[in-house]
């Protein structure tokens, strides 16, 4: 899964906030530039900063995995039927490829390549609790960073319990491969189980946070120390500037 | 002045009006004791716990009457999150109590520090210093929610007690648990109350909370109906016939007294020993004469229902869940026995075919579970899964019984019958219109238990069916057990409750590590104590009272043992 890798490189180190705003003006920069070539570049120096983080490994496999057939559908529907379309490529029997259309599909492939491993990045080498601490620190409500953080781990916890449902209610003899009339019946069947119990957890947990001194108003303090240094300042600094510079020259170009 | 003093609360939920949760309810707890609260299900005893941590009437709404003072502060006026810090409140759901915002058992429990605003090496100290007071130091970089019942719920302590309560208040922090787990938790528990921390702990577990505690309350409708020393008041509820878990031990020295073997004066034994010194006293003095038990059960046999043939099953990974089991089992109650781990709930997913073996094969009632589906499978066997709450979805208790007719396809008229019966035997008549959802845990259990009864299998499954309930629950479901048993059918529990093995079982099996470690009748099963135990099994008390009198054959319950010693048993 998706899930933070512990480590101590130069990207772990950095703030969590500036890894974000790192991220974001990446992407939008990407965007701004023309062609495939800028993004490609972007993307081949994110692909050697996941090698020196040491998360090369669990950047590559939900990269290809997302970007593969999104790019085989672009090339083929682009290459094939791009509006623009005016130099022939390749011709097999009636299906010809044009260029435009190929060009077209492998920007857009390199701009969505730099926007999954931008935050890929990102989530892979910063600690959730740490994002949450750091975002907290600039003003973030505590409750709306504990929402972040829980939310996290809502989806396994309730993949886990779909399952025993299913199971359940197949023991009951719930009938998973009817007809269709039944199966949409099964979806209430699943349903309101899942969230009947998501609701009684819910309260628990509520009241166990309540018991843990959560309500409390005034100032909060973290086990966990986000570093902040002058490296971090200089780069939240500069990453909007050069962006802003970007947008300039486009206007002016 | 007591720690905690409550005089005359009433209390009526909003959501439920003209029911009285607490109903008169006055007592005093002091600095440094240890009381423990008992009593049936939706007897008041969580309202008390919500009480006493100001939750009533801080979070939940209602109409409240009389007052509360905990440490010289009217809960009315202080704040939750600032009682919090005096009352240390643990749930019963190991899990949904975590914050669920973690990644280490270590940032779980800095959690309510950090709520606190202490400062970075404080928050450090303090939660080291509470992982280590609970015996989970070595689990601080471990995720939360991977650990076992009985570590989690001492990471939920720990997390409390990081803020250096005052009072430990433990509402069923056992019942979900496994003896392992429980046994831990319990074990904890006494030491903090022997550091000096003030403890409360609401359970069913009478036979440990009644050794632990030096005070304990009954509680029935909302009211605290006995209260006192634990050995006085077990005598007290005996004499009453309150419904509550009798702690073997008790339940029999409480008949040598009512033969007068034994002076009524005396205090009820609460162990295996003081209850086996007892009976020894009574023989010597001639009060009464050895005798054989009767073997009141024998074996049922008939065709295999279901056939196990060398079965081994894995879950993706290197370790064997299940390695190498066969078995065959034809007709009455199978209890499956064994630690958490050992292969329980892996071997009752085979019995459906909702999993099927690695290598080996299943047959039930004849067909291999690897060429049907699970729908198929259902019609010969009816598995009740442990959690209610993982199934139910009906807007009534009578629609959701039906649930099990309707899917077997059976006729209207048919389907009725069936659910008129399984109402009847789960006493579920007068409950039939409302919605399940608003029953308590113990009788969504029941509906779930209901609802695979009208599927007319031959074969019932039931998961850890008496956990949680309540002593007319258990015996509810006992009754249950035997009536399907004399109806011919197979009754496989998969149980961690040995008491009622004993009672029901025509056959125990005990599984370890995958494998079978013991399998035949309960009374040869059980007196292998010590093969047991590498299972984390304890065997029935009666048994091992019977052990230590020099009894052959062994007893199984109470009413055995005491007739092996000539007593019999009073109404």
């Amino acid at each position: 899964m998706l899930e933070y890798v512990q480590g101590d490189s130069f990207l772990h180190r950095l703030n969590p906030v500036t890894k974000l705003v790192v991220a974001t003006c990446l992407v939008v920069a990407t965007f701004l530039m023309p062609g495939f070539a800028p993004s490609l570049v972007v993307a081949l120096l994110l692909l050697a900063c996941a090698w020196l983080a040491g998360v090369a490994g669990r950047a590559i496999r939900p990269t290809l995995s997302i970007l593969a057939p999104l790019a085989i559908a672009l090339l083929l529907i682009q290459g094939m039927f791009y509006p623009g379309r005016q130099t022939p490529v390749v011709t097999v029997g009636p299906i010809t490829f044009w260029r435009e259309g190929l060009l077209y599909a492998l920007t857009f492939t390199c701009r969505i390549a730099v926007i999954i491993l931008a935050f890929l990045l990102l989530m892979l080498t910063t600690h959730p609790k740490a994002l949450s601490v750091a975002l907290v620190q600039r003003g973030m409500s505590p409750k709306l960073a504990y929402v972040f953080l829980a939310s996290l781990q809502f989806i396994p916890e309730m993949q886990r319990r779909a399952l025993i449902i299913s199971e359940a209610q197949q023991a009951r003899g719930l009938d998973t491969r009817a007809n269709l009339w039944r199966r949409l019946g099964s979806l209430t069947v699943m349903l309101v189980p899942l969230i009947a119990g998501a609701l009684i957890a819910a309260e628990t947990r509520f009241l166990a946070l309540e018991a843990r001194g959560f309500g409390r108003k005034g100032q909060r303090t973290s086990l966990l120390e986000v570093p902040d240094g002058g490296v971090d300042r200089l780069l939240r600094w500069a990453a909007p500037a050069l962006l802003l510079l970007l947008i300039a020259w486009k206007v002016v170009a | 002045m007591s720690l905690i003093e409550i005089a005359d609360v009433a209390f009526t939920y909003a959501a439920q009006p003209g029911v009285r949760a607490l109903d008169g309810v006055s007592c005093a707890i002091e600095r440094g004791s240890f009381v423990g609260i008992t009593g049936p299900a939706d007897a008041g005893k969580t309202s008390l716990c919500r009480l006493i941590a100001g939750y009533i009437p801080h979070l939940f709404d209602g109409e409240l009457s009389g007052e509360v003072v905990v440490d010289g502060a009217p809960t009315r006026r202080v704040p939750v999150e600032e009682l919090a810090g005096k009352v240390g409140y643990v749930f019963e759901n190991p899990f949904d109590q975590l914050t669920g915002a973690s990644l280490t058992v270590l940032e779980e429990v800095a959690f309510a520090l950090e709520n606190m605003g202490l400062p970075r090496e404080e928050i450090e100290r303090r939660a080291w210093e509470s992982m280590r007071l609970m015996g989970i130091d070595h689990l601080a970089d471990r995720h939360p929610m991977r650990l076992s019942g009985g570590q989690s719920q001492r990471v939920a302590i720990a997390s409390v007690l990081a803020m250096r309560p005052e009072i430990l208040l433990l509402d069923e922090p056992t019942s979900q648990l496994d003896p392992v787990g429980a046994e831990e938790v319990f074990e904890t528990v006494l030491r903090l109350h022997q550091q000096g921390l003030t403890v409360i702990m609401v359970s069913q577990d009478l036979e440990r909370l009644s050794r632990y505690a030096d005070r304990l309350l009954v509680m029935r409708g909302g009211r605290i109906v006995l209260e006192g020393e634990p050995r006085e008041v077990l005598g007290r509820a005996l004499a009453s016939g309150l419904p509550l878990v009798m702690p073997v031990p008790a339940a029999v020295g409480w008949q040598l007294r009512q033969v007068e073997a034994v002076p009524v004066s005396r205090p009820l034994p609460l162990t295996v020993e003081e209850a086996a010194a007892e009976i020894e006293g009574v023989l010597q003095a001639g009060g009464s004469d050895l005798r054989a038990v009767d073997p009141v059960r024998e074996g049922r046999s008939g065709e295999p229902q279901v056939r196990l043939e060398g079965v081994s099953f894995s879950y993706g990974g290197q370790v064997r869940a299940l390695e190498d089991v066969s078995l065959e089992m034809d007709a009455g109650c199978v209890c499956i026995l064994g630690q958490n781990g050992s292969g329980k709930t892996t071997l009752m997913k085979h019995l459906n075919g909702l999993l099927k073996p690695s290598s080996g094969r299943v047959l039930v009632r004849g067909e291999d579970t690897r060429d049907h589906r699970v729908a198929h499978l259902a019609r010969h066997v009816a598995l009740a899964f442990q959690n209610p709450d993982d199934q139910l979805f009906r807007s009534s208790v009578e629609r959701e019984v039906r649930f099990g007719a309707e899917n077997m396809g059976f006729p209207p008229e048919e389907a009725e019958k069936l659910v008129e019966r399984a109402l009847d035997l789960l006493q579920l008549r007068d409950v039939r219109h409302r919605k399940p959802y608003d029953l308590g845990l113990s009788w969504r259990k029941r509906v779930a238990i209901a609802s695979v009864l009208t599927m007319a299998s031959p074969v019932v499954v039931l998961d850890e069916p008496t956990g949680g309930q309540d002593a007319e629950g258990i015996q509810l479901l006992g009754a249950l057990v035997e009536h399907l048993v004399g109806e011919g059918k197979l009754v496989v529990v998969v149980t961690h409750d040995v008491e009622f093995a004993a009672e029901h079982a025509d056959r125990a099996i005990a599984l370890h590590a995958g494998r079978v470690l013991l399998d035949g009748g309960p009374r040869e099963v059980f007196a292998q104590a010590e093969v047991l135990a590498r299972t984390h099994v304890h065997p029935p008390a009666a048994l091992l009272i019977g052990q230590r009198l020099g009894l052959a054959p062994l007893p199984l319950t109470p009413q055995e043992l005491l007739a092996a010693v000539g007593i019999a048993r009073q109404r």
